[in-house]
C-alpha cells in the first residue's frame, strides 16, 4: 500500500508535469552522473561493443526482405537465414555470412522467460518457420493471382502490392513484427537487463574490482547492458548519440522507438529510453546496483509500451479503413499489428519478473484477430479490433486514442 | 490491487486530459449555414463530370488512333496516335484529383499513371503475352506511362518504333499490347463517367454531412492528397530529388516523350487552382468552392484573407514552374535549382491547404504517411 501511495504521487507529478510548458527536470537520488552520450572509456579505450546485436539486426532485415524475392526466395533459402551457419552464403554482406550468429538461437530464447521453458520456446521457434514455409507454399503460387477471401494473392495498397494469405495476413510482417519481441525485445529485457545475467557467477565481484574479460575492455556486467543497448541502437548512425536518427536506423525496435516518439503524447519516450541505458551504464561503472536496476524498470516499462503503442495504432489504423470501406488497404496495417500484438508475450512488467501479457492472454487477442471469422481479416469487424485495443491499452497508462492517434 | 491503482491512474490520466485540453484544442465545433449541397452541384454539375466527359472523349479519340495505328502501322499513323495521346494525357490532368466513389473503387489514378514505368517487366509480358492489367502488381506497366514507352520509347526515330508494330518478330504482340493499354484506358474511363452519370452525382450532392464520411470531407481531403502526393511530389519533388540522394532524372511524368512534362504540370496547378476556386470546367463563371467557403467563414491569417493568399500562392508556384524546361530531364540536369524553387512553392501551397484551409473548413485529414515497408 505504502508502494501504491509512492507510485500514484509520482504519476501524478509526472502527468501534470506535462501539461506544463517548461521542462523542469525530475529529481533523481542518485550519486551516478551519467555522461553526455553513451560513450565510456577505461584507460583510451572505448568499453562498449555489440557487434553481435548489429549483426543479428542486419540478418533480420535480409531475412524480412527476402519474404518477397519472388525471383530468388525458395523455402530452404529462407530457413537458412533464419537459422543461419557459419560460413554459408545465405545474404548480400560477406561479413553476414561468416558470422557464427543467427536469429533462430535467439528466438525466445532469454533466461527470464524461456531457461526453464524450452517447450514454449521451441513452439515460438516452430511459428516462425511456418511463417517462412507458409509464404513459399502459400502465397508464392499465387503471386500473379488477385486475393480473395479464403485465397492468396495479392492485394492493392495505394501504389504498393501486398502479398497476403487465404486470410489476409501478410506473413513478412507478421515474421519481422514478431521477431522484434521475440528476438529485439525478449533479448534486451528478459535476458541482458536481467538481474540473472547481469550478475551471474562473479559478473559483481569483477565488476566492483574492475576485472576485465579477457583480452578485452570491458567487465562481463558492462557488456551484458551493451548487448541490450545494441538491440535497439545497434545500427545506428551515431551509436553514443543515437536519438540523433532515431526510427530511422533499422526497420524493428529502432525504428518503433522513433514512430511512437513522433506521436505528441509520448514525445518524451525516446529520450526517456536512452537517458535510462546512458545512466544504467554509468551506474554499472561506479558500483551502483541500485541505480541500474532502476533503469533496467524504466527500459522495460517503455520498451513494453512502445510495443503495446505501435500495436494499438496498426489496429486503429486498419480499423478506420475498413469503416473508411477500403478493408483491403488495412491489411498491411492490420498485418503488422498481428506481429506486435505477438510481441506482447515478451513485454515485461516494469517492477518484477512476470510478462505484462501471459501466454493465455496473447494468444485470445491473436484468435481474436485471426480466427474470429472465417476468412480472418477479410471479415473481422472494427468492434473486433477495439475490443483487442482496449484490451492492450488496459495494462498502461495511455487511452486507445493517444496511441491511435499521430 | 492492481485494480485499484489502475482506477486512480485513470482518474488521474482524465483530469490531467482535462485540464490540458481546454486551452490546446480549437474552439467547439459550431456546425455553420453555408450551403455544401449547392458547392458539391457545382463541383459535380460544373466542374468533375464535364471533365470526365472531356476526358472520355479524348480516350475516345485515343482508342480509335490505337486501331488505326495497329491496322496500318505507318510513320504517319504513329504521330496521329501519339497527338491524340498527348491531348488525352493533358485532359487528364483535370480529373485525376477525383479519386472518389468509382475512381476509388478501380484505383483510377494508379492504373493509368504510375511512373516510372517498368520497361523491362513491359517487354516481359509483350513477349509472352500473359497479363492481366486488373491485378495491383500490373500497375507501373500500364497506363499513360506505358503507352509513352511504347509510341516515343522503344527507338531513337519513328520509323524505328514503327519496326516494332511491322517486321519485328513479334508485332503482334507489340500491337496487342498497345490494344489493351489503350482500352484498358477507355473501359475504366467509361465506368467511372457513367458512375457519376448513373446515380452518383446524386449520391455524392445529397452526403452533405460534415463528417468523415460526408463528400465535402472526402473530396477535400482527395484533393489535398492528390495535390501533395501526386502533383508536388510527383512531377516535382521526386524528380527533382527532394525524398532522395541525388536527382532522379527518369522519374519525371512523361520521360519517352521528354518535352512535355511542364505542360502536363501546368495543366495540373490549373485545375487544382480552378477547382479551388469553383471554376466551371467548359466556362468561366465560378461557383460555390473552398474559396467561397472560406470567405463565408471570413477565413483571416496574418491579417490577410486566406482564400486570396492561396490564389496569390498558386500564381507564384505558376510562375516558377513556367519558368521550368519543357523538358524536366533537360531542367534537372542543367539546372534543378529551378525544379527545387518550384518545389518549394508548391509546397506552400500544401501548407496553406492543410494546415490553414482544413481548420477552417472543420476537416480531418484522414491520410498518414505510410512508414514505408
Amino acid at each position: 500500500m505504502k508502494n501504491l501511495i509512492l507510485t500514484t504521487s509520482i504519476l501524478s507529478v509526472a502527468l501534470f508535469a506535462s501539461c506544463s510548458s517548461d521542462d523542469d527536470q525530475p529529481i533523481v537520488q542518485n550519486t551516478v552522473e551519467a555522461p553526455a552520450t553513451y560513450n565510456f572509456m577505461r584507460g583510451t579505450e572505448s568499453t562498449v561493443s555489440f557487434d553481435g546485436q548489429t549483426t543479428r539486426i542486419l540478418m533480420a532485415q535480409e531475412t524480412a526482405n527476402a519474404f518477397t524475392d519472388f525471383e530468388n526466395t525458395t523455402e530452404a533459402s529462407l530457413l537458412a537465414m533464419y537459422n543461419h551457419q557459419a560460413g554459408n552464403a545465405d545474404f548480400s554482406e560477406a561479413d553476414l555470412n561468416a558470422s557464427d550468429k543467427n536469429l533462430r538461437s535467439k528466438t525466445a530464447a532469454s533466461y527470464d522467460y524461456f531457461f526453464m521453458n524450452t517447450s514454449e520456446s521451441a513452439a515460438i521457434k516452430a511459428t516462425f518457420e511456418a511463417y517462412i514455409s507458409s509464404q513459399i507454399n502459400e502465397v508464392f503460387p499465387n503471386k500473379m493471382i488477385a486475393a480473395t477471401p479464403g485465397v492468396a494473392g495479392q492485394i492493392a495498397d495505394g501504389t504498393r502490392t501486398r502479398y497476403v494469405n487465404a486470410k489476409g495476413l501478410e506473413y513478412n510482417q507478421a515474421f519481422a513484427k514478431s521477431l522484434l519481441g521475440a528476438v529485439m525485445a525478449d533479448q534486451m529485457l528478459n535476458n541482458y537487463l536481467s538481474v540473472a545475467v547481469l550478475d551471474e557467477g562473479n559478473n559483481r565481484e569483477d565488476n566492483n574490482n574492475d576485472i576485465t574479460e579477457e583480452n578485452k575492455p570491458y567487465t562481463t556486467m558492462e557488456h551484458k547492458w551493451d548487448e541490450a543497448y545494441g538491440y535497439l541502437y545497434g545500427t545506428s548512425a551515431n551509436p553514443e548519440n543515437p536519438n540523433l536518427t532515431i526510427g530511422e536506423d533499422d526497420k524493428f525496435l529502432n525504428e518503433y522507438v522513433g514512430r511512437v516518439n513522433d506521436d505528441p503524447d509520448f514525445s518524451t519516450i525516446a529520450a526517456e529510453i536512452f537517458d535510462a541505458f546512458k545512466l544504467g551504464r554509468a551506474a554499472i561503472v561506479a558500483k551502483n546496483y541500485e541505480v541500474r536496476d532502476e533503469q533496467v524498470a524504466i527500459i522495460r516499462e517503455k520498451i513494453s509500451e512502445v510495443i503495446a503503442v505501435r500495436g494499438i495504432y496498426y489496429l486503429q489504423a486498419g480499423k478506420n479503413k475498413i469503416v473508411d470501406g477500403d478493408r483491403q488497404g488495412a491489411f498491411h496495417a492490420l498485418s503488422e499489428a498481428y506481429g506486435f500484438v505477438y510481441s506482447l508475450r515478451f513485454t515485461r512488467m516494469s517492477d518484477n519478473n512476470t510478462p505484462l501479457f501471459t501466454k493465455n492472454e496473447v494468444d485470445t487477442l491473436l484468435n481474436m484477430l485471426m480466427d474470429s471469422s472465417d476468412n480472418g481479416f477479410w471479415d473481422i469487424t472494427p468492434e473486433t479490433l477495439d475490443t483487442v485495443s482496449e484490451a492492450m491499452a488496459a495494462k498502461f497508462d495511455f487511452t486507445v486514442a493517444q496511441a491511435g492517434s499521430l | 490491487m492492481k485494480f485499484l491503482k489502475f482506477g486512480i491512474f485513470l482518474a488521474l490520466v482524465a483530469a490531467t486530459i482535462t485540464a490540458c485540453s481546454s486551452d490546446s484544442d480549437g474552439p467547439e465545433e459550431t456546425d455553420d449555414a453555408f450551403d455544401r449541397g449547392a458547392m458539391l452541384a457545382n463541383w459535380a454539375d460544373n466542374i468533375i463530370i464535364p471533365a470526365y466527359t472531356s476526358f472520355n472523349s479524348k480516350v475516345g479519340e485515343m482508342e480509335a488512333a490505337t486501331s488505326a495505328f495497329t491496322a496500318t502501322p505507318t510513320v504517319e499513323n504513329l504521330q496521329a496516335l501519339r497527338t491524340v495521346w498527348k491531348e488525352a494525357y493533358v485532359s487528364f490532368q483535370n480529373v485525376l484529383m477525383f479519386e472518389i466513389g468509382k475512381a476509388e473503387e478501380v484505383r483510377f489514378r494508379n492504373r493509368l499513371n504510375v511512373y516510372p514505368t517498368n520497361v523491362s517487366q513491359i517487354e516481359d509480358f509483350i513477349a509472352t503475352g500473359n497479363y492481366d492489367f486488373a491485378l495491383p502488381s500490373t500497375i507501373d506497366k500500364q497506363g499513360f506511362p506505358a503507352l509513352d514507352y511504347m509510341l516515343n520509347g522503344l527507338a531513337e526515330t519513328d520509323a524505328e518504333i514503327v519496326v516494332f508494330y511491322t517486321s519485328n518478330p513479334n508485332a503482334e504482340g507489340y500491337k496487342n499490347y498497345l490494344t489493351t493499354l489503350s482500352q484498358t484506358i477507355k473501359t475504366l474511363s467509361n465506368e467511372v463517367l457513367t458512375s457519376w452519370t448513373a446515380g452518383y452525382r446524386d449520391a455524392f450532392v445529397a452526403n452533405t454531412s460534415s463528417s468523415a464520411s460526408g463528400a465535402v470531407d472526402k473530396l477535400t481531403n482527395d484533393y489535398i492528397f492528390y495535390f501533395e502526393k501526386a502533383l508536388r511530389a510527383g512531377k516535382v519533388g521526386i524528380p527533382a530529388g527532394v525524398f532522395s540522394n541525388g536527382t532522379l532524372p527518369q522519374n519525371v511524368e512523361a520521360f519517352y516523350k521528354k518535352d512535355i512534362s511542364k505542360e502536363l504540370l501546368l495543366e495540373a496547378i490549373n485545375a487544382s487552382v480552378n477547382f479551388f476556386n469553383g471554376k466551371s470546367f467548359n466556362g468561366n463563371s465560378n461557383g460555390a468552392s473552398f474559396k467561397t467557403y472560406l470567405d463565408y467563414l471570413n477565413t483571416i491569417k496574418n491579417g490577410e484573407n486566406l482564400s486570396a493568399l492561396i490564389n496569390n500562392q498558386f500564381t507564384v508556384a505558376k510562375n516558377k514552374a513556367n519558368e521550368l524546361n519543357a523538358n524536366f530531364v533537360e531542367q534537372i540536369e542543367t539546372d534543378n535549382s529551378k525544379m527545387l524553387a518550384t518545389y518549394d512553392e508548391l509546397q506552400r501551397i500544401v501548407v496553406l491547404l492543410k494546415v490553414d484551409m482544413i481548420q477552417a473548413l472543420d476537416v480531418t485529414i484522414d491520410y498518414v504517411d505510410a512508414d514505408g515497408d
